[in-house]
């Protein structure tokens, strides 16, 4: 276990349901080492002017790549360059606020930590029988981020209906490479190819959803450019994640017991109020604003006086934090229900018990 | 990859894997050492053996850990590459190489590779390269070396028929037994046991010599000052005896007998947990001496009350086990209700949770020492105790063990304790404990029959269905598909399908208990008569054709397709056929014209399956 891990610190969860997870994407001067010119893998040069039609010929495709992936093997990089092909046919017809239906199962942050998603699964149920929406931050932080997101990816192609993924702050090319998501393509692939198809396609993603015109999902927060959710239909979303700006905002923002609009310690995005949470969902006649983005100790937290919820989805977070994690089912009228779990049981891998004996010092 | 680089692998293959092993990039050169068998057949036997293990002898001596990982591990593949086995010492040099390095991992994998090899070489081989290279590596200067060589031994010593030949080895495996660094003695112990199991396997190879050494290493082991090399004295101490058993020499029982006391009861802590965890096949080696098996019997119960929970939590899995060998060698019983049965008692009540997790697991065994009387008066109040454990582990353990005692004493006088257990289990937090409940009922319904069944626990097996957990809402549909195997399609239907169609309209308006209910009918189909799938289940299902909720019906469209293939195997096909065509189908073709793309093509699917299923 040698993740560095100086910048999670095992917070109160009383005081701060705050992680400082990462410093501002504006603060890293060593991204010029390596080049990354948006749109380089290709994956985007033939995009398709109407959706992706499934057939049977790419549905058996697409059957295998997920019967694959969902035990935990990554797909070959031409089998994820044709994956992601076809992904951005479906995801660049996406709205920048995604219509969602209920019934709907809400998620937040994964991290790599695709056996907890597995878990995830056997808690909320498989998907396509469960629809789920899921808020962003697929990658970086665990060991398998490469199968997670390849796993969400090709879930979304086959079932796009079914299935919502929004971008968050790590689907960035930015913040990958230093947290883990480009070292591992470059360890698990040898090159960065599969790293560059992946965060070309990171910028197709949309980046909120509403659900049933009721529950405004999105991975960060508010933000002060943002009064209705028509101005988020107006941005030009599919781009690397900017540092400052609206869908900056969207995607870095965290609700805070201070009121107004206040500077976020992590360097992009912005802090806000109660105040701010009520007048949007009073302007956007919404119920809840839903979100991920922050280690939360129960896996979900309310703040705002029930405004804004946040939903975590990786439980004992980057393996060590001890958190528990959650999803929130929303049913088909409206009503709900918070499930939390804990890390998956994996084989092979003991609970630490007191003193185990060790058999080979 | 394009199509040149694919010529000029054949072309110049060595040239390219010595330009792709500069690579700046380590998973370049990872990948390049990964085609290294494809390069050795491009190139010939000849050229391997002339070109490509002088080049790797290099390697070896200069990359990472990661490449040389690789590179030992592909080298295992490497005789017939080299022309066969009389070239296959050629292999060694880079393997002596790597099984030098420091990190473990390759050296692991270098001593795996010449093992493999060793099985391929001929006496002469073994003789003029094998074990010189074992005598370099025993006597070099660092202790990785000295590590790799133990792992060696075991693929010459019996192979040796030479004695002397084979005493210097034996020789040279006590010096490194006798050696300064811990690693280099751990290694060494490690080892040992395999190697006397070899001389164990070949009775007639040995004589006094090879076992003075023997028994002279075992004395350095179980007398060295670390814990670390002393515990593993333990398996040493059984392969030895083992050997004895098998020569049928008893001279030396005695001795290791003491040997197995000092163990029991050493100091360390870490030497008695291991000896507590072998107990029992260290016990057995003993059955035809009572009179030794006797003297375990004080520091096994001394083993019980040790101060450590680790110790405690080794020897409860252990006391079945034990028990077994005394009263099959011993003549005497009270043993049992004498020593065993107060040492039980006692860790049932012992302060460390694991320590009663672990006797839970196996302690139901001990019927099979105890008549039934004895079972019912001095065993079953300790399980029923267990039973009402306040930490889940015990009584989810000692439930799902308790098979072996309904066998010995009945159901009836457990299952006044057994239910109350079983329903606080049911509603664990943890749902990985419910679970485990769920899996463990269709075997409790075999044994309590029916009318019990029917009284005490189909209410729990269907309220399992409404749980938050989608898992356990699996798992109980799974159930009911068991029970339906055990009691019946007459009880499916009126204990089962008769309830589920009466349940509360108001849990229905959640969409997740409506797709419950169909796949639990849609489970049930095929083990209950066409009847009630005609009566029952296919209205049912067809209600939810219309239903609100995309994700349900797409999940009918696929319910039909079972339906029909129930509905088309059974006695009436004629009669189903028309069923099918008049009320199924037309169904299904609406659903193909679905708004909703899934529902669409997963009843497309269906329909496909019909027409077959039809025309069959
Ligand atoms: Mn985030």
């Amino acid at each position: 276990m040698d993740i560095d891990m100086d910048d999670v610190p095992m917070q109160d969860a009383e005081l701060t349901p705050t992680i400082n997870e990462e410093t501002s994407i504006n603060d890293h001067d060593d991204f010029q080492d390596i080049e990354f010119k948006p749109g380089s893998s290709g994956i985007a040069d033939n995009k398709s002017n109407k959706p992706l039609e499934l057939n049977s010929t790419n549905i058996n495709q697409l059957d295998a790549w997920i019967e694959h992936l969902g035990k935990c093997e990554i797909l070959s990089e031409d089998d994820v360059a044709r994956l992601c092909k076809m992904a951005v046919d479906v995801l660049q017809f996406e709205e920048n606020v995604q219509p969602v239906n209920v019934p709907v199962t809400i998620c937040g942050d994964v991290h790599g930590q695709f056996h907890d998603l597995i878990e995830l699964f056997k808690i909320g149920g498989p998907c396509p029988d469960t629809n789920y929406l899921f808020m962003g931050d697929y990658v970086d932080r665990g060991y398998y981020s490469v199968e997670t997101v390849s796993y969400l990816v090709a879930m979304k192609v086959r079932y796009p209906s079914r299935i919502t993924i929004l971008r968050g702050n790590h689907e960035s090319r930015q913040i990958t490479q230093v947290y883990g998501f480009y070292d591992e393509c470059l360890r698990k692939y040898g090159s960065a190819n599969v790293w560059k198809m992946f965060t070309d396609l990171f910028d197709y993603f949309p980046i909120t959803a509403l659900v049933d015109n009721k529950i405004f999902c999105l991975h960060g927060g508010l933000s002060p450019m943002i009064e209705t959710i028509d101005q988020v239909r107006e941005l030009n979303r599919i781009q690397e994640v900017p540092h400052e700006g609206p869908m900056c905002d969207l995607l870095w923002s965290d609700p805070d017991d201070r009121g107004g609009w206040g500077i976020s310690p992590r360097g992009a995005g912005f802090t806000f109020g109660q105040d701010i949470s009520e007048q949007f969902n009073h302007t956007n006649d919404l119920s809840l604003v839903a979100r991920a983005h922050q280690l939360v100790m129960e896996g979900y937290a309310w703040s705002h006086q029930q405004n804004v919820v946040t939903i975590f989805s990786a439980p004992n977070y980057c393996y060590r934090c001890g958190n528990q994690a959650a999803i929130m089912e929303v049913d088909e009228n409206n009503n709900r229900q918070f499930l939390q779990y804990d890390p998956s049981v994996r084989p092979g891998e003991p609970t630490v018990s007191r003193k185990t004996p060790d058999y080979f010092l | 990859m394009s199509t040149e680089t694919t010529e000029s692998k054949d072309i110049y293959p060595l040239a390219l894997l010595m330009d792709e092993l500069k690579h700046d990039d380590i998973s370049n050169r990872i990948d390049a050492m990964k085609k290294l068998d494809t390069i050795a057949i491009a190139l010939g036997s000849e050229r391997t053996r002339n070109e490509l293990m002088p080049f790797l002898i290099e390697v070896a001596q200069d990359d990472e850990d990661e490449v040389f990982a690789v590179l030992a591990d592909e080298l295992s593949k490497f005789i017939p590459l080299v022309g066969g086995p009389k070239y296959a010492t050629l292999i060694l040099p880079v393997l002596e190489i790597l099984a030098s390095t420091e990190e473990t991992l390759v050296r692991d994998k270098a001593i795996d590779s010449l093992n493999n090899i060793a099985h391929e070489l001929s006496q002469d081989q073994l003789f003029n390269d094998f074990v010189p290279m074992i005598d370099r590596l025993s006597t070099a200067d660092w202790f990785s070396s000295k590590v790799s060589a133990c792992g060696l031994f075991k693929s010459v010593i019996v192979r040796i028929r030479d004695d002397t030949l084979r005493q210097n080895l034996l020789a040279l495996y006590l010096q490194l037994v006798s050696d300064d660094t811990p690693m280099v003695k751990r290694a060494a112990a490690k080892n040992l046991p395999p190697i006397i199991d070899l001389l164990t396997q070949n009775p007639d190879l040995s004589n006094n010599h090879d076992w003075d050494y023997i028994s002279n290493m075992f004395q350095k082991i179980i007398n060295d000052n670390q814990d670390s090399v002393k515990f593993l004295a333990v398996d040493c101490l059984i392969s030895i005896l083992k050997f004895f058993n098998t020569k049928n020499g008893s001279a030396h029982t005695k001795d290791l007998l003491d040997s197995s006391v000092k163990l029991i009861t050493d100091e360390a802590w870490r030497v008695r947990y291991m000896a507590a965890d072998k107990l029992t096949e260290l016990a057995s080696q003993f059955v035809s001496e009572p009179s030794c098996l006797n003297s375990l019997v004080e520091p096994f119960l001394s083993l019980c009350e040790d101060n450590e929970s680790d110790v405690r939590k080794a020897v409860a899995q252990q006391l079945p086990g034990f028990a077994k060998i005394l009263k099959t060698s011993l003549s005497e019983t009270d043993f049992v209700l004498g020593k065993i049965i107060p040492a039980v008692q006692n860790l049932s009540m012992d302060e460390s949770e694991v320590v009663r997790a672990s006797l839970a697991l196996k302690v139901t065994e001990l019927v099979e020492v105890m008549t039934k009387e004895e079972a019912i008066d001095h065993l079953l109040p300790i399980l029923l105790n267990m039973l009402k454990d306040e930490f889940p582990d015990v009584r989810l353990n000692i439930i799902a063990n308790l098979k072996i005692v309904n066998d010995s004493i009945g159901i009836d006088l457990l299952s006044e304790s057994l239910l109350p257990a079983i329903t606080e289990l049911a509603n664990d937090v943890n749902w990985r404990v419910r679970m485990a409940i769920i899996e463990y009922m269709p075997i409790l319904a075999e044994h309590l029959g029916v009318d019990f069944f029917n009284q005490q626990l189909s209410d729990l097996c269907l309220s399992w269905l409404w749980d938050t957990v989608f898992s356990i809402r699996e798992a109980a549909v799974n159930n009911l598909k068991k029970l339906t195997k055990i009691f019946g399609s007459e009880w499916c239907r009126d204990e089962i399908i008769s309830r589920l169609l009466k349940f509360d309209s108001q849990l229905l308006e959640n969409f997740i208990y409506r797709f419950t209910l169909l796949t639990a009918l849609t489970t049930l189909i095929p083990v209950v008569s066409i009847d009630a799938v005609n009566e029952q289940i296919l209205p049912f299902v067809k209600h939810l054709a219309d239903d609100a909720v995309p994700n349900i019906r797409f999940n009918v469209a696929k319910s039909y397709a079972i339906i029909v293939e129930a509905l088309l195997s059974g006695e009436d096909k004629d009669t189903n056929k028309a069923l099918v065509k008049d009320s199924i189908l037309p169904s299904l073709e609406k659903l193909c014209s679905d708004n909703d793309f899934d529902v669409k093509y997963f009843a497309g699917e269906s329909i496909k399956k019909c027409n077959e299923l039809a025309s069959a």
